[in-house]
């Protein structure tokens, strides 16, 4: 792991000293104080709330809707990918515009029809749930990242080689059979890298939520920022950078491992 | 549920989507050109693995490619006004940022997707063969001359493929220009949906510009990667 290792130390100092030296630059010798005003609200930041007494907020609200719409995305992803190998056109042409318009599409814009294509709640059997912003969210999320993740099953799958497919078809299975027992369990480990790469993407996404109304950590940000005036803005905008780069910069040192690995065999 | 499309026969509404149709394109265009120059820099600093300057590029490359663009865009916005970048209106007396949303969404962009570019560009370096750049050496080419002549042509028309993505991810981000009050396309549909409260008739054309505007660009980049491509080289010879 050593080019790896090597890239990880690089980036988790290197990053964070930037960072602290763009701190320094902007406030000079107001730096001490504009850091005591920013450890106060950074409890707030994190969780949404100011005593960690709840985790609905904030970064921890980024990191559950990045969950739920990875989860999402990928049950869905997987569907529409089938429909992209099939062999019936009635099926595979339908599937690949989807596909495309998905990818080509800007998240916000996603997220935005989502929170008017939505309805505030929805009645099933007999039950009403109420959509909250951040369920929306989660759906708007999950929506382009299908797409990504049903091209990288298409992708998966077509790197299997053909003769897999024949083989199994002499021992008489079907071709969901296949897709299912033969070719998916080796083809998941060419996948993983780039599944992991799109969950960063996505990750990195959830920044777009504040246009939903979710109090994820970008609003907190916001809200930190109205109340304690724009003179702090540039500091509360660093430490939510830090915030993301410390969660996604692992995930992809991991993946660029793993992506060593899977090539290696 | 039916759409009604009547505001957009409204002149008014027709110049704001118009103008800003324009406002991205120029956006995104000036990001393209910012994002190649910063890509072709970088990489070429890596490639030469140029002592401090390797090192100063993997921190930014690692740092850009792994926080939102978003959160990187309020930044820009906001510490260039904090470090003094102001400029005194004369006719209000009121300070205003010296860089306007504009510049601070183009400066984002070029950087976000110019980090992912120096990335993209540099495996297609990698992916030139070496007895290439061998010959081009033992033909009296110095280092430089047969990066500039050899190298870089070969690996850029390689790294074509993944460029094209790399040019739809910036053609969408620029979207959230609207968020720092850019007047483009997104920003004239929230006003217009501000104004009709037909929100979701609005986004669902946005939506449909913004599907055109991307495979647009996919066509050309395309059309340019096949009237690039050298014979021999890249997955799609067959």
């Amino acid at each position: 792991m050593s080019s790896e290792w090597r890239a990880f130390l690089l980036g988790i100092i290197g990053v964070p000293a930037m960072l602290a030296g763009l701190l320094v630059a902007v406030y000079g010798a107001e730096t001490e104080i504009i850091l005591t005003k920013i450890w106060l609200r950074t409890p707030l930041l994190l969780s949404g709330s100011a005593d960690f007494s709840s985790y609905s907020g904030g970064f921890a609200a980024n990191i559950i809707i990045s969950l739920w719409a990875m989860a999402i995305a990928l049950a869905v992803g997987v569907v529409l990918g089938i429909g992209l190998i099939a062999r019936g056109a009635l099926v595979r042409v339908p599937s690949e515009i989807l596909m495309n318009v998905l990818r080509n599409s800007p998240w916000l814009v996603v997220l935005y029809a989502m929170l008017y294509l939505l309805p505030f709640e929805v009645t099933v059997f007999g039950v009403t749930v109420f959509l909250s912003p951040m369920v929306k969210s989660i759906v708007g999320l999950a929506l382009p990242v299908t797409a990504n993740i049903a091209e990288v099953f298409r992708g998966g799958v077509e790197a299997i080689a053909s003769g897999q497919w024949e083989s199994a078809r002499s021992l008489g299975y079907r071709r969901l059979q296949i897709l299912r027992h033969i070719v998916v369990p080796q083809a998941l480990p060419l996948m993983t890298p780039n599944l992991m790469t799109i969950y960063a993407m996505l990750f990195i996404g959830t920044s777009l939520v504040v246009v939903t109304g979710t109090s994820d950590v970008l609003s907190v940000a916001r809200t930190v920022i109205g109340s304690d005036g724009d003179h702090i803005a540039t500091a509360v905008y660093i430490i939510v950078l830090l915030l993301f780069f410390l969660f996604s910069f692992p995930i992809a040192i991991l993946t660029r491992w793993l992506e060593r690995r899977v090539r290696a065999r | 549920m039916s759409l009604d499309y009547s505001w957009l026969s409204d002149g008014l509404y027709q110049t704001w989507l118009l103008r800003g149709l324009g406002t991205t394109v120029l956006m995104s265009l000036l990001g393209i050109a910012l994002m190649l120059v910063i890509g072709v820099a970088g990489a070429l600093c890596l490639h030469f693995r140029l002592p401090v300057l390797e090192t100063l590029i993997t921190v930014l490359v690692e740092f850009f490619r792994n926080t939102p663009p978003l959160v990187q865009l309020f930044f820009l916005y906001f510490m260039l006004s904090e470090v003094g970048l102001k400029l005194t209106d004369p006719t209000s007396g009121r300070s205003v940022p010296l860089f306007s949303g504009f510049t601070c969404v183009v400066l984002s962009l070029g950087l976000y997707n110019g980090a992912i570019a120096v990335e993209i560009i540099r495996s297609g370096l990698l992916a030139v063969p070496s007895q290439t750049v061998e010959g081009a050496r033992s033909l009296g080419y110095t280092r430089f001359q047969a990066f500039r002549y050899v190298e870089l042509p070969i690996g850029f028309r390689l790294s074509m493929p993944a460029m094209t993505n790399n040019v739809v991810s910036l053609i969408k981000t620029s979207s959230q220009a609207a968020l720092v009050a850019v007047p483009d396309i997104m920003y004239g549909a929230t006003q217009i949906s501000l104004e009709t409260f037909r929100n979701l008739e609005v986004m669902l054309l946005i939506w449909i510009l913004y599907v055109a505007l991307a495979s647009l660009a996919v066509v050309v980049l395309r059309r340019l990667g096949e009237a690039l491509r050298i014979p021999g080289y890249g997955v799609q010879a067959s």
